[in-house]
């Protein structure tokens, strides 16, 4: 059975304080089940492919993306967003094949497909006449 | 002022009827990407605004859309946003999807939006430069000529 429970269940929406100085923020993504499969697209502007994390460890997938900080000169008139690393993991149980997870990241998009482990795929057996 | 029922008392729903306005009034007001819906809304994409000597530099976060999806334009003392996330494959949120697919979290939005972002300085609207990369639209308003900075010589008397 998949339980979708994220890990990251007390932080906050938006932000939250990370053991360093700089904040982490919790991506916000969709999540959904195709055919066993899971799949997990998070919205992780400002990233780049080789600074993310995708983990999968005793049944907890993991994603981590490290932003820069953008350091742009002058003052700052308006400031209605905080720039930071993404993080946040959801619990998906047992069943799944690690080795077979692929991560991709286009447009500041980050989908994982997580695959079921083929022995826990429904099979369908066909009836044979007689 | 509360309400009255036609027989001159207070209707106890309708203290509830005022408080659930309230939370919905709050939701409808939720943090940026949540505000990602289908009627095109102010408020979104946040931006972050700095000012330096020569320009104004405006940043938004817009995931999912690529550099065709968004259109940026300078309309007298505004700058205007405007754009769509698809609900297609681009924006993965699963319109048309196969029959048998679940879904477990919904978070990212989808839909058009459009922004007006007040210049506090006249900026010449033919130099100025946008681009999106990964996710993030940098744009980049020149000032105008007349509120550049412009050194004066100080000459000995």
């Amino acid at each position: 059975m998949v339980t979708m429970g994220s890990t990251a269940g007390t932080t906050p929406v938006s932000a939250a304080v990370d053991a360093g100085a700089a904040l982490t923020y919790q991506p916000h993504v969709d999540v959904r089940v195709e055919q066993g499969d899971v799949v997990v697209v998070a919205d992780m502007p400002g990233a780049r492919t080789d600074a993310i994390d995708v983990s999968f460890a005793d049944g907890v997938l993991s994603l981590h993306a490290r932003v820069a900080a953008r350091d742009l000169p002058g003052t700052a008139l308006r400031q209605e967003y905080g720039i930071g690393d993404f993080r946040r993991s959801f619990r998906l149980g047992d069943g799944f094949d690690a080795t077979g997870i692929t991560a991709t990241y286009s447009l500041g998009v980050l989908t994982v497909r997580v695959p079921k482990l083929a022995a826990v795929r429904p099979r369908k057996v066909p009836v044979q006449a007689s | 002022m509360m309400r009255t029922s036609r027989s001159g008392c207070a209707h106890p729903l309708d203290d509830l009827c005022a408080e659930v306005d309230r939370l919905w009034t709050n939701l409808i007001a939720a943090p940026p990407l949540h505000g990602w819906g289908n009627q095109p809304r102010a408020g979104f994409p946040a931006v972050n605004v700095r000012e330096t000597d020569d320009a104004l530099l405006v940043e938004a976060e817009l995931p999912g859309l690529a550099s065709g999806d968004v259109d940026v334009s300078v309309a007298g003392d505004e700058l205007v946003l405007k754009g769509e996330r698809a609900a297609g494959p681009k924006g993965s949120t699963g319109e048309g999807a196969a029959p048998d697919v679940v879904w477990h979290r919904r978070e990212r939005g989808h839909g058009g939006f459009q922004r007006r972002i007040p210049l506090p300085v006249p900026v010449a609207a033919e130099l100025v430069e946008a681009r999106l990369v990964d996710g993030v639209l940098s744009i980049r308003c020149p000032k105008a000529p007349e509120c550049q900075p412009r050194k004066v010589p100080v000459s000995a008397g």
